[in-house]
Parts: structure tokens; sequence; C-alpha cells
């Protein structure tokens, strides 16, 4: 891995060559053929095949994505009740964003959110970071390791979530078994019956899952961190903390800000892992800004209100990763 | 010249290929909404919506077939909605809405079918003139909306209480009774973990476990009328189960059906909120409970029993074009013979009270014990808010179970917010 950072050049004239080359084949195919066309109407032919070629592309991409955008947007500025047709679908202006500030569901799980994402992401990249500066290190069986590591995220959080479930029941459940053999606190907890036992059990679950992506994505930060630069270290006395903080952080940055934006709008927008833990409850302690989204949607068939909510979600999550990439933009 | 020529019809018939795609794909799409009923020679299709899988499924083809024998005028197809109630019915939206007159004929959980009809989106079945008093009283309830039927009884639910007669020799009469009872099991037997488990996780198995204890002390899930002093009665008894009388362990907070059935099965419960369900599985290997259990609505002070109405109701797609056809099958589909058929086949219990006889009993000998608990069922409040009251009711249980609101506190909290979700979408 290190050898591709050593040979920046040798790419640029790879690139040089193949821009040569293309150019060069096309005057080639123009000179022998002698047409009597212009090279220039050649080329505007030429773009409007690219054009008609990714049109099909482009027009997916905005059917996909582009038009449900808008039409949230639009439903979030009317009423649109579906289970209720005699209500209209009248324009309603600002009344659903009202709502939001009105209801207090919405300040609590936004509050609910902002604690679970900062907890639970802060907890990710720990682990994540630790786990990939091991597996980063030289030792018997670490292809397989890394490959294990990614088990976790590969299992489905509806089946995880119902895993964790199953674990954390105070009668039958492994964590408070386990808790109980080795005479731990936390043996009697009812993990369900409790705000902060459940928040607990949701972060956990959350952590088990994503954690090897964190550690992945970290670990191919870390390889591409060239080994001279440790050499040097080493041979000025640095120390192993020292190295950690003055050289592998700093050069870790692309990855741990892809990593943080990776997870902080995932936690962010979290719903599965609620949904099947939870339910929100007890009462509504669990319940998140993804969790009230599905609330309005879904149960309550208010697309309005629902379509509000999402819009608040996206604007949200586009500031977070604006604040991201202005903290941790590279310094160059 | 001819090269130029070939590659500009290839670019030609590439353009065409991608129009021709996306045409297709809008013809599609608009042809489906706007389906007709497909009708060759005097024979009319209907489409049946039903969610059962295996055993359910199999029974319904075998129902269909006999149908269509008798009549050689009608097909009826089958379309297979999911199994879990709240994606079922996030399909059948999705056609209401689109305004599809298919599928025909929509089995429907008894807690939709003021939703639908309230939306103009199932027909009133008034000009058929039903005859409801076939079925138990309880699941009538459910059809029922603004003075008028808008389905009809398919099969039936109920939650009652299963008891361990090894350690309970005749049922409990009061909820007073049954702590004691659940306490003096406990005592005789070490084994027993729970005297009592139920569903409590915030899901819409605490609001039916909440209506059986309602009806223990003459309350009732009045979504106009929540905060009366029974319902705080019943609401107080069901935490202290938890955290005074101790038969029940906290964590039910965060259990389910099958974990209630998990914990009475293997013998660790004297008694057990549950559906029927259970019969079948505690005959079968592997239970630690074979013949030695029993079946009851929950005690009531008052001696009026309510036992939580679950089952599935037949509604009629109001864009239905053959409307004659649909009523004829749900007829069919209710007949006493289908019926019994249905239950010894899928142990689906029969919503028509003619069914329970010797020959159900013969092949199936629980149903005596069930039809007493399905002849006192109580349906969840009938209005198209349920949905938005169950959310509410969800979130009150779930935080008095997990001890964080005092009953009353909760309560009378929770009863204006849906009083006025009720009051909104009018009854």
């Amino acid at each position: 891995m290190p050898a591709d950072s050593r040979q920046p050049e040798h790419a640029a004239i790879a690139t040089a060559d193949d821009h040569d080359r293309r150019e060069s084949s096309a005057r080639g195919l123009a000179g022998d053929r002698r047409t009597p066309r212009s090279s220039g109407a050649r080329r505007r032919a030429d773009r409007s095949v690219g054009y008609l070629l990714v049109a099909p592309a482009v027009i997916a991409l905005l059917a996909i994505t582009g038009f449900p955008l808008v039409y949230n947007l639009w439903n979030s500025l009317h009423t649109v009740q579906l289970a209720d047709p005699g209500a209209g679908h009248g324009f309603s202006g600002i009344t659903n964003y009202k709502e939001l500030f009105d209801e207090p569901g919405f300040s609590a799980d936004l509050g609910h959110t902002l604690l679970f994402t900062a907890v639970s992401v802060t907890f990710e990249i720990v682990v994540g970071l630790a786990l990939a500066v091991v597996l980063n290190k030289k030792f018997k069986g670490r292809g397989i390791v890394r490959a294990a590591i990614l088990i976790p995220w590969a299992v489905p959080t509806v089946v995880s979530a119902m895993l964790w479930k199953t674990m954390v029941d105070p009668q039958d459940g492994l964590v408070n078994y386990v808790l109980r053999t080795l005479h731990l606190p936390g043996a009697g907890v009812t993990w369900s019956a409790n705000a902060w036992a459940s928040w607990a059990v949701v972060i956990a679950a959350d952590a088990w899952k994503t954690i090897p992506l964190v550690a992945i994505i970290l670990l191919a930060g870390l390889q591409i961190i060239p080994a001279d630069v440790y050499e040097a270290a080493e041979v000025d006395g640095a120390g192993g903390w020292r190295t950690f903080w003055k050289i592998t952080l700093p050069l870790l940055k692309p990855a741990l800000m892809v990593a943080l934006i990776f997870r902080t709008l995932g936690a962010f927008l979290v719903f599965d892992v609620i949904y099947i833990l939870t339910g929100g409850g007890p009462g509504s302690s669990t319940e998140t800004l993804g969790y009230l989204n599905w609330k309005a949607f879904i149960v309550n068939s208010d697309f309005g209100y629902g379509g509000a909510i999402s819009v608040a979600l996206v604007v949200l999550s586009l500031i977070i990763a604006f604040v991201y990439t202005r903290l941790l933009r590279p310094s160059t | 010249m001819i090269y130029s020529c070939k590659q500009s019809f290839r670019r030609r018939s590439a353009a065409i290929g991608i129009t021709a795609t996306i045409l297709g794909a809008g013809l599609a799409t608009g042809c489906s909404s706007s389906s007709q009923p497909a009708s060759s020679g005097g024979v009319v299709t209907i489409e049946f919506a039903t969610q059962g899988l295996g055993a359910e499924e199999a029974a319904t083809n075998a129902a269909i077939a006999g149908f269509e024998r008798a009549n050689p005028d009608i097909k009826v197809k089958d379309f297979v909605l999911s199994t879990n109630t709240s994606d079922a019915l996030q399909q059948l939206t999705q056609q209401f809405v689109a305004g599809s007159g298919t599928p025909d004929v929509i089995e429907s959980d008894v807690i939709y079918p003021a939703t639908f009809a309230q939306s103009g989106w199932i027909l009133p079945l008034t000009k058929f003139h039903p005859d409801m008093s076939k079925f138990f009283p309880g699941q009538v309830a459910s059809v029922e909306y603004n003075g008028q039927y808008y389905g009809m009884p398919w099969f039936t639910n109920a939650q009652g209480v299963f008891y361990r007669t090894d350690l309970v020799p005749t049922p409990p009469t009061t909820p007073q009774q049954l702590v004691t009872d659940a306490q003096q099991a406990m005592k005789k037997d070490p084994s027993l973990k729970e005297g009592l488990a139920f569903e409590g996780d915030k899901y819409e198995g605490v609001i039916c476990n909440y209506i059986d204890f309602l009806g223990g002390f003459g309350g009732s899930l009045n979504a106009n009328n929540l905060n009366t002093p029974a319902n705080a009665q019943a609401l107080q008894f069901m935490q202290d189960t938890i955290y005074k009388y101790k038969i029940a362990p906290a964590a039910v907070t965060g259990w389910q059906e099958s974990n209630v059935q998990n914990a009475f099965l293997s013998g660790q419960a004297a008694f057990a909120l549950n559906w029927p369900y259970i019969f079948p599985l505690a005959d079968a290997k592997g239970s630690a409970v074979q013949g030695k259990i029993a079946w009851i609505p929950f005690p009531s002070n008052t001696g009026q029993p309510q036992a939580a109405l679950g089952g599935d109701d037949l509604v009629i797609n109001a864009k239905s074009p053959n409307q004659a056809a649909d009523w004829k099958f749900i007829q069919y589909m209710d007949s006493a013979q289908v019926q019994i058929a249905r239950a010894v086949a899928a142990g689906d219990a029969p919503a028509l009270q003619a069914a329970y006889s010797g020959t159900l009993y013969a092949k199936l000998p629980y149903f005596r014990q069930a039809e007493k608990v399905f002849a006192v069922t109580a349906p969840r409040p009938v209005t198209p808010a349920y949905p938005k009251i169950s959310a509410e009711l969800q979130t009150m249980l779930s935080s008095v179970l997990a001890n964080q609101e005092t009953p009353q506190a909760a309560l009378s909290g929770t009863a204006p917010t849906v009083k006025s979700l009720f009051d909104a979408k009018g009854s």
C-alpha cells in the first residue's frame, strides 16, 4: 500500500498518456476517413450521443431521489391525511412545521436523538479506532479476524435487535445471567422497565452492529499512512502515545471524517433498532425523531406532518454534515 | 456510409428502446390502477386479499375451491397480504388510495373496519340485510360504524387467562383471588418463576391485556371516557401485579406473546394471559404442561368479565364491480361447514356461534372452553382514530408498567388526548 503513495508521478504520466492516446485516436479516425465534416461537428455529435447515453441514468436518478424529495416537500406544506380523505388536500402553509414546535413530542424526541447520537457515535469511534489499530498490527490469523469482524455489520438490524432483546430478558436472558454468575452489579436490572437501562441496551445493540464498519473504514485510513513516517518518528525517539497523537490521528483525519459523517447521520436517523428493542418505551423515553417520523407516516397516515418531520431531519442532517466538513477540513 | 448508417440506426434503435422502456413503464403503472373486472363468458373473477400463510392459506384455498365448484360463474383469485398486520394495512391503504377496484373482498383485522369505513373505502352491507345475530356480539361490534355494518365476522380470537389445573384446582372468580392463587402456587411449587405472565411490552398486545384487566373491575376502554375510577383501579391492579403483589416479573414490561408462551409452556407460570393458540402447543411434544391447563375469561369483581377481541372480519371494497359475487363469497366463507373446516385445519376459531357444536368439539375439545371466552369478547375502541389512540395507550401503559408514572396520573394525562383524537374523527 505505501508503495502507491510513493509513485505519484507515474500515475500522472499514465493519465497524460491516456489523454494523448485518446486525442490521437480521435484525430486519426477523422484523418483516415477524410470526411468533409469538421471535427467540431463531430464533437458535438459525440456529445449528444453522450447526453443520450447518460439520459436514462439521469432520469432514473431524478425519478428515484429528486421526485420523492420534492413530493415530500410539497406534502409538508399541505394537508395529506391518507386515512381521512374528508380532511381534503388543501394548502396548509407552515401549519405542519408549526406543529413541530407545538407538539412536546418533537422537542423531547430531538433531545433523545441528540443524546443517542452523541453517546453512540463517541463510543463507536473510540472502540472502532482501537480495533482498527489492533487490526493494523501484524499477527497470526489477521486475515480471518479482519473478515470475521465484519459479521455483525452483515447481520440485518432487525435480527440483531431481536437478538439483543432476547439477551437482555431479565429472567431468561444471557446478560443478566452472566452478571448474576459473576456477582456484578446490574444482575437484577429489568432493562425494559427503566429509561436509562433501555438506552444502554439500544446503544449497545447499535454499537455492536456498527463498530465493525467504523473499524474497517479507519483500518483503510491507517493503511495508507506511509511506513516511513513512523520510521522517522522512531528515529527521532517518539514514544507510542506521542506517535499516535502526533502522527496517526492527524493523518487519519480524512478516514475519521468519513466514519464520523457516516455514523453521525446513521445515528441521527436511527429507527429500526429502537422499533424492535423498545418501541420507544418505556413510556416514550427512547423515542427518537426517526421513530416519531415513522409514527406520523405509518401509524397516523399523516403525510403532511410526517413530511415536515422528514424535512426537518434532512435540514438537521445537512447542518451536521456541514459542521463536520468545516471542523475536519484537511489542513493543507 | 454503410458504417455511419448502421451507427445511426443503432443510435436510433437505442433511443427508441429507451423511450419504449419509459413509456412501457408509464403505461404499466397507468394500467394497474384502472383495472377492469375480468369477465369472460359471464364468469366474473373476484380478488380475495388474505393474510394467512401455511395451514391458513391451505384452508383458504380449499374453501375457495369449494366455492368455485358451487358457483361456476365466479372465479376467486387469492391476493396474499403481508402476515404483519401493520404492513398488510399499508398494502391495502395503497390500493384504496389509488382507487383500485381490487382486491374485491378483504380480510381485515378487527381494528380496521372503522378506519376503512370512514374513508369510504369499504361497502356498508345494509343492502344485503346481513344477519348479525349468528355471530359473537363482541366481534359484531367491531364492524359496526355509524349505525351500519361494514363487514362480516370471519374468525374470532380472544385474550383469556390460561391457568395450571395442577396448581390451581378451582379457577379464581375475582382479581384478588387470582393474586392469592398465584402467590400460593408460587409457594407450593418453588420451580415456578412467576405467578402471572402477561404481555406488557410497548405494542398492541399490552392494550389487549389491559382490556382483560378492565373487565376485572367493571371498567371499559371507552375512548370518549377513559379516566374512570374503575379504569384507574384496573390499571393500578395491573401495576400492582408486578410491584406490590409480585406475582408478575418486571420482565413482562418487555414481553410479547412468544415470551408469555415460553414461560407458560415450560411450566414457569401459574397464570398466563394469551390467545387460544396455546391449546394445541400445550399438547404438543416438549410442553411441560400437557393435560394440565384450562382457559377462562379474566376473573371479574362485577361478574361481567371481558376478553380482548382479536380475529379478522371480511369486508368488501367499495369500488368492487362485482359486489353481488363478493357477498355470495363472504356468505360461503361464513357458512358453518367452512368455518368448522377452517378451525380443524388451521385452528382459526369460528366467529359463527352455530359452529360450536358436536362436530367441532369432537375434533378439538378445547373449543368448549374457548367458546365461553369468545362469548365475552370486547373490541378495542371502534373508531377510525384507533391507530392514533393505540399509540397513546401503548405509551401510557408502558410508562405505568415501568413504574414511571402512577396509574392515576397516567390516565388523567392520556384521557384528554385520546378523547380529542376520538372527537376529531367522529364516531
